[in-house]
């Protein structure tokens, strides 16, 4: 049956909303169908509109604008033309509040000027927009959101994400300086736009005006216009509702609390997909199906919702009212807390208008997916605190320019030292940029992201990057990212690399912490690794023997994975930050202060020689020592200093796999796929791959493969592969349990890959009985290089040469009772 | 102030079980007329609307409109601690932050003392209007109970035709369809399970039967009710008690385009 759950309406309820009460609209349709002006076969139309005038026409006049602000904007950017980037905005809010032609001509003004102006610094063109071409390359995108590639990112094809983010370093810093002048440009000629808001001074923000700037962001992939849509809202925040420039933040980056408070949204899409069910009444099934068609939650509740007629109508959703639910659900926990978060959600849903029901499913599932990063929104915060002076039209333009760029670098650097809006925010509120600086600085018990080194493909390319400065070459472990933090009430903690807090994962660190400061600190920051141990060959394990190890309720006396702490750097001592100083001041500093303890606690192995040859010594060295290679890092100068959360030229690692000679490719069969979700709807998000072997003709599940494909590969590969849609699998392909794809393949396509490591799987059976009885080997990091067309499935890497690139890897033997449960792979 | 003394407690408890599944919090509106509530569940599909008029109570005094929100889960927990026979009182101060329940058993040898905890609750007053529905069917309740409990089975939403000859109860789902039809009957004899039909205008419609199952949990309370139907507006569904009433509004399910 096909069905519809219409909501709950007689008329509306204050005489506000009458367009016409429900009687009336019967007796017109009545009338209609007596005088047959309509045709008498149309009633479910009239059913559905009839209750809802007003609601219908509000959002019909939406739609409209919508159309319209999106048509003009099509002609904007087939006009190619940058700097005209303000104008759909307008349009948006020419639909939302009334139409001023005055502004609008003003506007249209600047739009000339402002070209001019552009057109005289047109050198900085071309690379801007080659930049962003990259940034708009699925793969490189920190945008993109699709778990798979999330997940693969990380490690997936370091060199290119780590040359993406130098361009993308260089091309935000244009950006912010066009930015600012085009801000600048804007305020000194006095255009008041700002007052077109949809609130008034004093209220709460509508969760809707919210919705109107990301559905604005959302449809450009331009930065700077991203930037531009942002700072505007956030001065109408900050002009109008101060208090809620916090949780405007959060909701703009998606976030509950600071990471290390560990609060985080990401319901399951079966629990909203129920909400919506239960919300609408629409059958499970059709919402399914529609999932699976669109691939969106957000806009399948949106539409689940828009045919919807209402008439006692709910109120407004508020940004404090949205958050603090969001908040709820997420930190909601036990008995029957799912039907509590269904019953939640239901109440947000419910109430959204328009665009809204998207944004919060969006929200809710803990991905935004609307190309806002956060260094846009830090920026964009910087910006409007400037712009949101009292006196800002008497400052000259140059000056204002000037400001704008350096309050950005501000805010940004002192959001890397203390990554807590909770504190910042407030600060700039109180205390402008000034005050935000004196008021925030680097504090034990707030985790910092570490700084990051760029990877590099040869010892070579140490010696092009640092001719003639002084550096020094540190082991690379293979573990744990670990900062410990000691507060000055000799508390202390460990943040992961992700500013989660570990110290439940690592109680007997915990324990063993106060040896290994010396008497004359009372707080510091260590910046370590955390390694897995063999306390009997005194020697390192290598990362997999880490991750068995618990996270959570870890109890001292269960620990069976030792782990040793190797200190490479420290940031903060006795209430002063050292993040200035150069790393050789900082070494001193940290061997001063802190004593080894043999395989507790030891400070990174180092070099400083500038030889190539000992260079190279000391990397095989690292690896005989079961690290991962080398860190070189700047020793001296003001280069020396510690980047939090940067990519930095000014520490570079070099790694076993990436040197030329390791990690020759190998040719996989495809046997399945999984349906794509998020950017790749409509196609296959990603692919599981089998090698082949010819003594028993089977076909042997490897990985999981979701990296490497360019959005045109992935198009080609579902063209193909649609073709050789098998109902089941083969019965010669030997499977994992846990290797269930969408759809299955007969085995044609053969795939070359490349990978980090090869590892033992209990998931997979690639080679199973060659190395381990009952375990297979899989692959670390797969990614996708080209489409072998001259190989056959037969010809594919056998099980034998898996085995033997296995064993070839120069990693500690894992006992295959320290591999369980350890799985290599990520899901989708 | 608030004072009212319900001679059969049970009642109150019948009333939350009829309620207290559709909706979680809401106010209990006290006036001299009596206590009335009027709450929607939280999809805004379906409006609970109660009526205890101030006869049914012995005594009762209200010398001033009063609100009272409460968390309907809790007070049914209170209320599970009072005997079916037992004499409710229930008291409230103009000012005062809870509400106050005392059960008296029968021979007036155990009083217990409650105090509930009230709150804020943020709700605006709808307006339903007077409608004259087209049809209007007076049926017993338990019959009306099983019907949407044996239709349940098969599908989630029930298609209600009403004709002269009576009234007809379909659903049709994947493992396959059903159909109740009770006729229109004057049996004399056994009043309860008369079906009567009132009818201007033929009607069909479709609702949801997760809701309407639920508005059956008012069944104990009266041995008949009323399905009062229109082509575009709610559902009414009521159950009459010897003073007040519950009322259920259900919107009906609209066809799907996709």
């Amino acid at each position: 049956m096909s069905l519809r759950q219409s909501r709950l309406s007689f008329g509306p309820p204050k005489p506000a909303l009458v367009a016409s009460t429900a009687n009336s609209d019967k007796n017109e349709a009545k009338v209609n169908k007596d005088a047959g002006s309509e045709p008498t076969s149309k009633p479910s139309e009239e059913k559905s509109k009839t209750p809802s005038n007003d609601v219908e026409m509000e959002e019909e006049e939406t739609v409209r604008g919508g159309s319209k602000s999106k048509k003009r904007e099509r002609r904007l950017v087939d006009s190619d033309d940058e700097d005209t980037a303000q104008e759909p905005t307008n349009a948006a809010e020419e639909t939302k509040v009334h139409a001023s032609t005055q502004e609008h001509r003003e506007e249209e003004l600047a739009t000339t000027t402002k070209k001019l102006k552009l057109d005289a610094a047109s050198p900085k063109k071309p690379k801007t927009q080659a930049i962003e071409k990259i940034s708009q390359n699925p793969l490189t995108t920190p945008e993109v959101t699709d778990d798979l590639i999330e997940a693969a990112e990380k490690e997936e094809a370091e060199l290119q994400a780590a040359q993406a983010d130098d361009i993308e370093q260089a091309a935000e810093a244009v950006e912010i300086k066009q930015a600012a002048a085009k801000w600048a440009d804007m305020f000194s000629r006095s255009s008041d736009n700002l007052e077109a808001a949809s609130w008034k001074k004093g209220e709460p923000v509508p969760y809707a005006a919210l919705c109107q700037t990301f559905e604005l962001i959302e449809a450009t992939p331009k930065r700077l216009q991203i930037l531009d849509y942002l700072v505007k809202f956030l001065i109408q925040v900050i002009k109008l509702s101060p208090e809620s420039l916090l949780t405007v933040i959060y909701l703009s980056i998606n976030k509950l609390c600071p990471e290390y408070e560990g609060l985080e949204l990401g319901i399951g899409e079966s629990l909203l997909l129920k909400a919506i069910a239960e919300s609408t009444g629409r059958e499970m099934k059709k919402i399914k199906a529609d999932y699976a068609e669109i691939g969106d939650l957000g806009i399948v509740a949106m539409n689940s919702r828009s045919n919807q007629p209402t008439m006692f109508k709910p109120k407004a959703l508020t940004i404090p009212h949205v958050f603090k639910t969001l908040k709820d659900i997420a930190s909601l926990s036990g008995n029957s807390s799912q039907k509590q978060k269904v019953d939640k959600i239901k109440v947000l849903l419910v109430s959204c208008r328009n665009k809204e029901a998207k944004f919060l499913m969006r929200s809710l599932e803990g991905k935004l997916r609307i190309g806002l990063a956060e260094r846009t929104v830090v920026v964009a915060l910087a910006q409007a605190i400037v712009l949101s002076r009292p006196d800002i039209k008497k400052i000259s333009k140059d000056k204002l320019q000037h400001e704008l760029e350096q309050a950005a670098d501000v805010v940004k650097s002192v959001y890397s030292e203390l990554p807590c809006y909770d504190l910042i925010v407030p600060a700039l509120l109180k205390g402008d940029i000034k005050g935000l600086q004196e008021a925030c600085k680097l504090t034990p018990g707030i985790p910092l992201k570490p700084m990051l080194a760029h990877p590099t493909k040869a010892l070579t390319d140490i010696l092009d990057r640092f001719e003639n400065i002084a550096f020094t070459c540190e082991y690379k472990y293979d573990g744990e990212r670990a900062q410990i933090h000691k507060l000055d009430d000799g508390s202390m903690r460990i943040y992961s690399r992700n500013s989660e807090n570990m110290s439940a994962k690592y109680p007997d660190v915990m324990e063993r912490l106060v040896k290994f400061a010396k008497a004359n600190t009372r707080s510091f920051v260590l910046d370590c690794e955390a390694v897995a141990w063999d306390r009997e060959q005194k020697c390192i394990l290598p990362f997999q023997v880490l991750s068995t190890r618990k996270r959570k309720d870890v109890k001292e006396e269960d620990i069976k994975v030792q782990v040793c702490i190797f200190a490479f750097d420290l940031l903060y001592l006795n209430g002063e930050s050292l993040l200035r100083e150069p790393l050789s001041k900082r070494r001193e500093l940290l061997l001063d202060h802190f004593n080894e303890v043999d395989g507790e606690f030891a400070f990174a192995k180092s070099m400083n020689s500038t030889q190539i040859e000992d260079i190279q010594i000391f990397l095989d060295q690292s690896v005989t020592d079961n690290c991962e290679g080398l860190m070189v890092k700047t020793l001296d100068g003001t280069e020396a200093s510690y980047e939090p959360s940067k990519r930095s030229r000014n520490w570079l690692k070099v790694k076993k796999d990436y040197l030329a000679g390791v990690g020759d490719s190998i040719d996989l069969v495809v046997i399945g796929a999984y349906i794509g979700k998020g950017k790749r709807t409509g196609v296959y998000g990603g692919f599981l791959l089998a090698c082949y072997d010819p003594d028993r003709e089977e076909y042997q599940s490897i990985c999981k493969i979701g990296t490497g494909f360019s959005e045109q590969d992935l198009e080609d590969h579902y063209k193909e592969l649609k073709e050789h849609v098998i109902p089941a699998p083969r019965s010669y392909y030997i499977l994992g349990e846990g290797n269930r794809p969408d759809v299955w393949f007969a085995p044609e396509k053969v795939w070359e890959i490349k990978c980090a490591d090869l590892s033992i799987s209990p998931v997979y059976k690639a080679a199973i009985g060659i190395v381990d009885a009952t375990k297979g080997i899989s692959l670390r990091f797969p990614r996708f290089i080209r489409l072998r067309e001259d190989k056959s499935p037969e010809s594919a890497t056998s099980s034998e040469q898996i085995a033997e690139m296995y064993k070839d890897q120069k990693l500690n033997t894992v006992k295959s009772d320290m591999s369980k449960g350890v799985d290599m792979d990520f899901d989708y | 102030m608030l004072e009212a003394r319900l001679q059969t407690g049970a009642l109150l408890k019948k009333l939350l079980e009829a309620i207290k599944e559709l909706i979680t919090d809401a106010n209990f509106d006290c006036s001299d007329n009596g206590i009335a509530l009027q709450a929607m569940d939280n999809s805004h599909v379906a409006l609970v609307a109660l009526l205890l008029r101030h006869d049914g109570f012995e005594p009762y005094r209200c010398d001033r409109s009063l609100a009272l929100g409460v968390n309907l889960l809790s007070l049914s927990k209170v209320l599970r601690c009072a005997g079916n026979d037992d004499i409710i009182t229930l008291k409230a101060d103009d000012t005062a932050d809870v509400l106050s329940l005392t059960f008296e058993n029968t021979d007036n040898d155990r009083i217990s003392e409650y105090e509930l905890k009230l709150m804020d609750i943020d709700s605006e007053h709808l307006g339903i209007p007077d409608t004259q529905y087209d049809a209007v069917v007076s049926m017993s309740s338990a019959e009306f109970m099983r019907i949407c409990k044996d239709l349940q089975v098969l599908s989630d939403s029930v298609q209600i035709d009403v004709t002269k000859e009576g009234v007809k109860f379909a659903a049709k789902g994947e493992l396959g369809s059903g159909a109740v039809t009770l006729k229109q009957s004057a049996n004399v004899d056994k009043e309860d399970d008369a079906t009567l039909i009132e009818l201007q205008q033929n009607v069909s419609l479709n609702f949801s039967l997760k809701y309407l199952v639920n508005f059956t949990k008012a069944t104990p309370l009266s041995t008949r009710v009323t399905l009062s139907m229109s082509g575009e507006v709610p559902l009414l569904v009521e159950y009459k008690m010897e003073a007040g009433y519950v009322r259920y509004y259900l919107a009906p399910k609209i066809g799907e385009d996709n």
